[in-house]
Order: structure tokens, then sequence, then C-alpha cells
């Protein structure tokens, strides 16, 4: 009886172990179907407005510009020019992607003319006192996570697949991310973040998804609602703008000091 | 200087109108209140000054004109006033490299409590606004970019002075300043050159200088029987050494300064650690620590040794509040400084500054007990147009 047990505990748990493996490979090949898809968009830039509104619905406005450069052998650039509120006019942040290692990272201060290297284990913390952290806004880099494929689901009436995507860095904020995706077009619609807890945390929605030089998808409204604070920010892009003739050197850091 | 502070208004307000796409202006308007608790009889108690920044560039093809003016008036203090072109320069692509002809500021440097290698700008000293408190370098630079690193190479042909508050305002050494003097012979108008490289290897910010020229800081004397103070800008041929350090959450500093000074041999250095703590008492604040130890061979440090321990607070709230406590001391235990910041948006226009400043000294005679009457808590209201 006992090795009947022990038998068919083996058997089970092998059988998990290749349906885990499955599940793994299935969603491995989801997040790298949507990454693939998006492959060759070179360079973009965009306007971007951000509403930071509290629990009591009071909201606070910034504007800045994005710009990025697609990475072949490292991960993806981008640089953020802030316009408004006044006090930090002129800022500008300045991003490395690492596909493994940690990102760098530039701020400019333009008050002292300063470009500052700054420490990037700071992923968890908030972006620009908002709900988005600087994880949230990097670029998503396939080595970043390792997934799982959770289930089959429709998201506001498109079939959805649903994808754990399981951060490898251990200074992430997430014990892992639960992510919607449309099965059609293979791009993200939801994504809700867990805190080290396993408790839910936020859960970011896009919106306004349009087709850019009929290949690459790209949302004008992103909504990360902090469930544990009640706090919620918004991002609104507008002119999204491909093939700008972004080069290597404008990612630089030494062209922090040049931007306006 | 209130018709100079009214012309630039209006040229502000010109501009502003005939900005194009290629080119923008912005001004900020800083009213500034200063109380200072330890004053000495016959010095002020307290001051206020108002500064109009005006900022402008304009794109002209692959070419760009820079201007930054400043101008400052202050209800007592005549050496808090100023109009200056902190950046009013020109800058195009020639050949490969960046050509800058006009003022510029620059910035140079790794620390936090003192920045030895920054030898570009002459420091508007009077206004106190630490880093950012500048005067415009007139100069011809290049700078050329490369995959390896960057290099400049800096030409500045008029030297400035440091800019002093009056004898009955703060900080200052209750005397007159007298007329400079110089050791080279040319005086203001001889020529200063500078040279930088720098590259980033991983983790590793590196940058390395030459600096000939004339010293930016001069050495003071009481002269005319302790009635007045006199400058003397002592000639520097230096090397400049900057290492900064990235780690997860630790920032290692490294600054040197090595040459001759006034014929003779110098060696400064400032050596920093910086480490963040992230989403300290469960919140989202940043608490980063800061300790480094200064050390300045030349007659104008106010010690040979100084240790600086800091505080840094980030609360990453929506009105990007911060706070940075630092105190000094030096070696002997004589002479400290505690100096405080704070600063925190109001609203989409504005942001408020407080800060505080204070000095104390066992020796009398010593910098800081020069300084001990120039205790300083101040409240600054900031305004973007």
């Amino acid at each position: 009886m006992r090795l009947l047990i022990a038998a068919a505990i083996a058997v089970l748990s092998s059988f998990l172990l290749v349906s885990s493996h499955a599940l793994a490979d299935k969603g491995m090949e989801i997040a790298l179907e949507v990454i693939k898809r998006d492959q060759g968009w070179g360079d973009t830039s965009s306007k971007m407005t951000m509403v930071l509104k509290d629990k009591y619905g009071q909201s606070t406005q910034r504007s800045l510009r994005n710009s990025s450069l697609e990475g072949s052998s490292e991960g993806d650039k981008s640089l953020v020019i802030f316009d408004t509120p006044g006090d930090v006019r002129g800022t500008a942040f300045l991003s490395h992607t690492k596909k493994t290692d940690t990102d760098d990272q530039w701020l400019y201060l333009p008050a002292l003319k300063r470009v500052k290297r700054i420490a990037s284990s700071n992923k968890a913390g908030p972006f620009m006192g908002s709900e988005f952290s600087f994880e949230d806004i990097a670029s998503q880099e396939i080595e970043k996570y390792t997934y799982k494929y959770l289930r089959d689901e429709k998201y506001s009436g498109v079939d959805c697949f649903v994808v754990q995507y399981d951060p490898v860095d251990r200074k992430s904020g997430y014990s892992f991310q639960d992510t919607w995706i449309d099965k059609s077009n293979y791009i993200v619609l939801k994504t809700e973040y867990y805190d080290r807890k396993k408790s839910l945390l936020k859960t970011l929605t896009f919106d306004g998804y349009k087709k850019y030089k009929d290949k690459f998808w790209r949302a004008d409204t992103f909504l990360m609602v902090n469930h544990q604070t009640g706090k919620e920010t918004e991002l609104k892009y507008e002119n999204w703008v491909f093939d700008t003739g972004l080069s290597e050197k404008d990612f630089n850091k030494n062209m922090l000091k040049r931007v306006k | 200087m209130k018709a100079d502070f009214l012309i630039l208004i209006l040229t502000g307000v010109i501009a502003a109108q005939t900005a194009t796409a290629d080119g923008e202006v912005n001004a900020k308007l800083i009213a500034d209140f200063r109380s200072y608790p330890n004053s000495n009889a016959g010095t002020i108690d307290s001051g206020q000054s108002l500064e109009l920044n005006i900022e402008a560039y304009q794109d002209f093809g692959t070419a760009r004109g820079v201007l930054e003016l400043v101008a400052r008036i202050d209800d007592q203090d005549t050496g808090r006033r100023i109009l200056d072109a902190r950046q009013a320069y020109v800058s195009t692509e020639l050949g490969g490299v960046q050509v800058y002809v006009g003022n510029r500021q620059e910035f140079w440097g790794k620390a936090e409590s003192t920045n030895i290698v920054d030898v570009v700008n002459q420091k508007d000293a009077a206004a106190d606004q630490g880093g950012a408190g500048k005067l415009g370098a007139p100069s011809v630079s290049i700078e050329k970019y490369m995959d390896y690193g960057d290099l400049q190479f800096w030409f500045m042909p008029n030297f400035r002075e440091l800019t002093f508050n009056d004898a009955d305002a703060h900080p200052s050494g209750e005397l007159p300043v007298k007329a400079a003097r110089y050791q080279r012979a040319e005086g203001k108008n001889a020529d200063d050159f500078a040279f930088r490289f720098s590259t980033v290897v991983d983790d590793w910010d590196l940058a390395g200088s030459l600096f000939y020229g004339t010293a930016r800081t001069p050495i003071m004397s009481v002269v005319d029987a302790g009635k007045a103070l006199e400058p003397y800008y002592p000639e520097q041929k230096s090397v400049g050494l900057e290492v900064q350090y990235t780690g997860d959450a630790t920032l290692l500093k490294w600054e040197s300064l090595h040459g001759k000074q006034d014929s003779k041999d110098f060696f400064a250095a400032v050596a920093g650690l910086e480490y963040t703590l992230y989403g300290v008492l469960n919140q989202v604040w940043d608490l980063g620590l800061i300790a480094e130890a200064q050390y300045d061979e030349r007659p104008q440090a106010a010690a040979k040794r100084f240790h600086v321990g800091g505080l840094r607070v980030t609360l990453n709230d929506a009105e990007d509040t911060t706070l940075l406590l630092l105190t000094s001391q030096d070696e002997a235990k004589d002479q400290s400084l505690i100096s405080f910041e704070a600063s925190r948006r109001l609203n989409s226009w504005s942001s408020i500054d407080v800060g505080a400043k204070f000095f104390d000294a066992k020796t009398p005679t010593s910098v800081f007990g020069v300084l001990n009457d120039d205790d300083a808590i101040s409240v600054k209201l900031n305004m973007f147009f």
C-alpha cells in the first residue's frame, strides 16, 4: 500500500513537474511573442501628461517628454525631460537598460548644470512621486522575469492569455505580476502587481491602443491604481512619433546638458 | 540698478512674445527672506532680496543661442545686488566638435559637501546659493563626444572675481574688501585654460582634468592696520581627478586636486560615501546617509581636515519634499558647521525652500570663529513663469 502511494506520488509529482515546465514554457512563449511582435520599432518620441490623484480625488499634473531608442545587444535607452511643474522644468532622466545587470541611470539638475549618476537599485521606489515605480517605467527585457501561463480569460470582451511574470531581481518591489495579453495582437491590456507579501498592490490598465507603422501597437492612456493607498496615476500620451532620427549619441550622458 | 531690472523684465517679455517653436523663454522669480539670529552689533539682523532669472534659447538650424540672465536686488546688501549673464553663448557643431562661444556655466565634480575640481566658473559667493550661485565664465570652449569618452577644452580670457557681501551683511569678515591683487602680472586679463576627459566604465564614472590659470578662491588677508580685507588671487596649475563608483545602494566618491598654487605645491581631496535606504519606516521615503572627508593644504581652507556627516530624506511624495542635514567639523574639533535645507513644491508654479546654517568655533580668530555671527535662517519662495 505504502509503496503504491509512493509510486503514485512519484508519478504525480513528475506529472506536475512536466506540467509546470509546460506552463512555464507556454508563459515564456507568449512573453517572447509579445516582445518579438514589437521588435524593430527603432526609436520613438512622445509627449506625456502625468495626472496624480490622491484618495480624496485631489489631482496634480506634470508634463514630460519621452524619447526611446531600441537596443540590440543591450537593452533600450530612454530619456525623459520634465516641462512642468516649474520647479522641475529642464530636469532630465536618462536610463540605459541592461538585460541582466542593473540599469545605468543619470539625472540632470538644471540649476546646478550637474549630471549625476544615480544608484538604480531603487527599482521599487516611486517615479516622480507617482504610483509608477522605476521598474514599471523601465523597458521590459525578457531576461528580467521568469514566466508562467495561468489561464485563458476574457478581459473587457477580448480573449486574453493570463501570464504570471516573476521578477528575477530580488530588489523588485513585486512578488509577481499577472498580465492579461490580447490573444490576437499580443499586446498587454492589464497588469496586476502583487507586493512582497503577495497581496494585490496595484493594477495597471492600458487604453486607446493604436497601430503605428502598420505593426507597432501603442496605448495612449496608462492608468495605475494603487489598491492599498487609494491613490492613482494616469499617463496620457500624445503624438507618438516613430523614426525621429535619434541615434546612440542622443542618449549619451553628456547630451543631458544640451537637452531643451 | 532698478532701471536694469526693468529693462531685463521688458527684454524677457518681448522675447517671450517672439519665441517660436525652435526656442523658448522661461522666467523664475525668487523672493528670499533671511534672518541672522546671532548677528553682531552694527551688522544687519535680517535681509530680503528679489531675484529674477530669465532663461531663453533659440535654435538657428544646427546652431543654438542660449541666454540665462540673473538680476538680483537686495534691500541692504549691495554685495548681493547683481546683473549677470550666467549664460550667454552661441553653440554649433564644427568638424565633429561642439563649439561654444560666450558666457557658460559648467559643473565638474562628484562629491556632495564641496567640489574642489569644479574650476570653470567663479562663484557668486555673496548670493549664498551653494552650487547654483555661479558667475558666467566668458570663454571659448569645445567638446568632443567619442565612444570611449568625452573631451572638453576651455579658454577663458577674462577672470571674474569672487563676490563679497557688504561688511555689515552676512556672511562677512565685517571689514570692507579692498581691490584684489594678482600673482599673474596681467591680473584680470591673464588667460586661463582647462581641459577634461571623462568616461564611464561599467559602474565607474571617471574624469581627469588639467587647469592653468588664476585660482578661483582668493587668499584673504587683513590689511591697513586691521581696517580692511585684501583678496589675493594666486596662480594655479593643477591636475584634477574624479571617481564615482555606483553600486546598488552605495555611491563611492573621490575628488582630488594636485598642483602648484602661489608657487607652492598643494594637495586637496574629498573622499565620500553615500548609502541610501529605500522605503524606510514602511513608507516610500528614502534615507540617504552621507559621510565625506575633506583634506586641503591651501591657505584658503578653513582647516586642513574636515569630517562631514549628513542625512538626506526624500519623501517621494507628489510635492517632491526633500530634506538635507549636513554637519562639518574640523579635525581639531574647533570649528563646526551645521546646515539644513528643505524644499517642497507648493503648486504647479511655485515652491518653497527653507534653510539654516550655524557656525561654531572655539577659537574666535579661526575662519568659523569670524563667521560665528553669520548664522542664518532663510525662507525662499520660488515662482516659475
